[in-house]
């Protein structure tokens, strides 16, 4: 992920409020807060995590970028992307 | 420098905290294989209720016989791949034996069902398209789909409109797109609402349904081709992979499919073309049992009787079981000690069945996985029942009421 890119504050604030639903460490939810380590994420949880990420923003998030994406961070520039590649 | 194996510290750490020492499902060895049904574990006579060998045809006496002639009359293997030296007759009236069977135009034998969804899902889509899978579906389709250059979407477990919902957000791109799911789920016995899967695909352009019909083949339709042959539709399946090493009573991979062209994948699947073709007697059994498995209707009966004997005796415990009656009858524990020391209790009593633990299974479940086969006895399976009961019992898991009831029942 491009370290240097800011997400939209738009895409932040509705990833925060979806993982809240998720937070079962009780961890402060920032933009570094990672997936795995911070909220104790497993494979379960991820998949359904991202299939409510997929409905609220309307879109189809890829397995294949999964590795790539620790942090909400990262994960709201993913959702950006593929914002923009769809044209809106 | 860090050892090679300390990433997985963590896991053999959890590994030895659960299990300690004593017989585990990581080292049961089959010391003699009696039957189909029957074996000898650790110096103790076993009935086996876990194998996959739905139809019990690993000693079916034509495919022994077939089997026999082959390793006569071609050796014991190949030493070579299916696109050099390792095609030999026997593979290719193997895969005419599939094109019959399954009543398609064209079909490819591979050396394993693993391999198969290797080979076929990493190969089939390109850049532009899009794999679909159920969020279920095993590690060789998750694997075969990590390698492939498509994008994954997974949807719900057995959930059309979920599927539907996904489809309908890439309709407007232009890529093809490959919707993935199994007949039978390996891990619950959970069947996949085909009909309805295949009504969604038709709503959409340029849409393919695979189907992974491992722990279906032979258990379901009139002539054992599996969910969609059960479910009236086989047309719309673009794609069945299969498995020899369940119902079939031996080992190999296959997939079959009425798409022009089909025949292209020999030249590019990597899974197919760099590894070694199955020996001819392997070969020769599999397709031995072809024609049994297509006449198997009483074979089909008996495992319906089986299964609905299991599944309710088990039941009647007050066990609780993870899916409707089916040929895997998961029976789930609180936890996993509990499940070990389930699992344990069987085996030191005489009965295997495959411990299921997170995260190899849905919902977190730790489950006691047994598997029907046709040739088991009635009489086998009271035993198993009653087996169960006093394992249970004793860890407190059912009450000696509820038994009393069940014995009434």
């Amino acid at each position: 992920m491009n370290a240097s890119a800011e997400p939209s504050p738009d895409t932040l604030a509705t990833l925060v409020k979806i993982l809240a639903g998720f937070n079962k460490t009780g961890t402060e939810l920032k933009p570094e807060t990672r997936f795995t380590e911070d909220l104790n994420f497993d494979s379960l949880v991820v998949m359904e995590f991202v299939a409510v990420v997929e409905d609220d923003f309307d879109i189809s998030v890829p397995l294949n970028i999964l590795p790539d994406v620790a942090t909400v961070k990262d994960l709201a520039l993913a959702i950006d992307k593929i914002l923009k590649d769809d044209g809106r | 420098m860090a050892n090679l194996f300390d990433r997985w510290a963590p896991l053999m750490a959890q590994r030895d905290a659960l299990f300690g020492d004593g017989i585990n499902p990581f080292n049961v060895v089959m010391d003699e294989v009696l039957s189909q049904t029957e074996a000898t574990i650790g110096g103790r006579h076993t009935i086996l209720v876990g194998t996959n060998n739905y139809l019990g045809l690993t000693f079916q006496p034509e495919a022994l016989k077939a089997a026999h002639d082959a390793l006569d009359a071609c050796g014991t293997g190949t030493t070579g791949s299916r696109m050099a030296n390792g095609t030999y007759y026997g593979h290719k009236d193997l895969e005419t034996a599939l094109c019959d069977f399954f009543q398609k135009k064209h079909a490819m034998v591979f050396s394993t069902g693993f391999l198969a969804n290797m080979g076929i899902l990493s190969t089939l889509m390109g850049p532009e398209d899009f794999i679909l899978m159920d969020a279920d579906c095993h590690a060789s389709i998750y694997d075969g789909v990590r390698g492939s250059s498509a994008q994954v979407i997974r949807f719900k477990h057995n959930d059309p409109a979920d599927l539907d919902k996904r489809l309908a957000r890439l309709a407007d791109k232009p890529g093809n797109k490959l919707i993935v799911v199994e007949g039978i789920y390996s891990m619950l016995g959970d069947k996949a609402p085909m009909a309805e899967f295949a009504a969604v695909k038709r709503k959409y352009e340029n849409v393919y349904l695979l189907s992974d019909e491992a722990h279906s083949m032979g258990v379901c339709g009139r002539y054992g081709r599996g969910v969609p042959e059960e479910a009236g539709v086989e047309d719309d399946v673009d794609f069945i992979v299969g498995t020899f090493s369940k119902s079939v009573g031996t080992v190999g991979g296959f997939c079959v499919s009425n798409l022009d062209n089909f025949d292209t994948l020999r030249l590019v699947t990597r899974a197919y073309i760099f590894t070694a073709s199955l020996p001819p007697s392997v070969v020769a059994s599999a397709t031995v049992n072809l024609e049994i498995i297509k006449n198997g209707g009483v074979l089909r009966k008996r495992i319906e009787r089986n299964s609905e004997q299991l599944h309710s005796g088990l039941a009647a415990l007050g066990l609780k079981i993870a899916s409707d009656v089916s040929p895997v009858v998961a029976v789930v524990a609180p936890d996993p000690v509990t499940a070990i020391a389930f699992w344990r209790g069987l085996i030191e009593a005489g009965v295997y069945v495959n411990l299921a633990l997170p995260p190899a299974t849905p919902f977190g479940y730790c489950l006691l996985r047994a598997s029907i086969c046709a040739a088991h006895t009635e009489e086998q399976l009271d035993r198993v029942i009653g087996i169960f009961a006093d394992v249970a019992t004793k860890l407190g898991l059912i009450d000696t009421d509820t038994q009393k009831v069940a014995a009434r029942a």
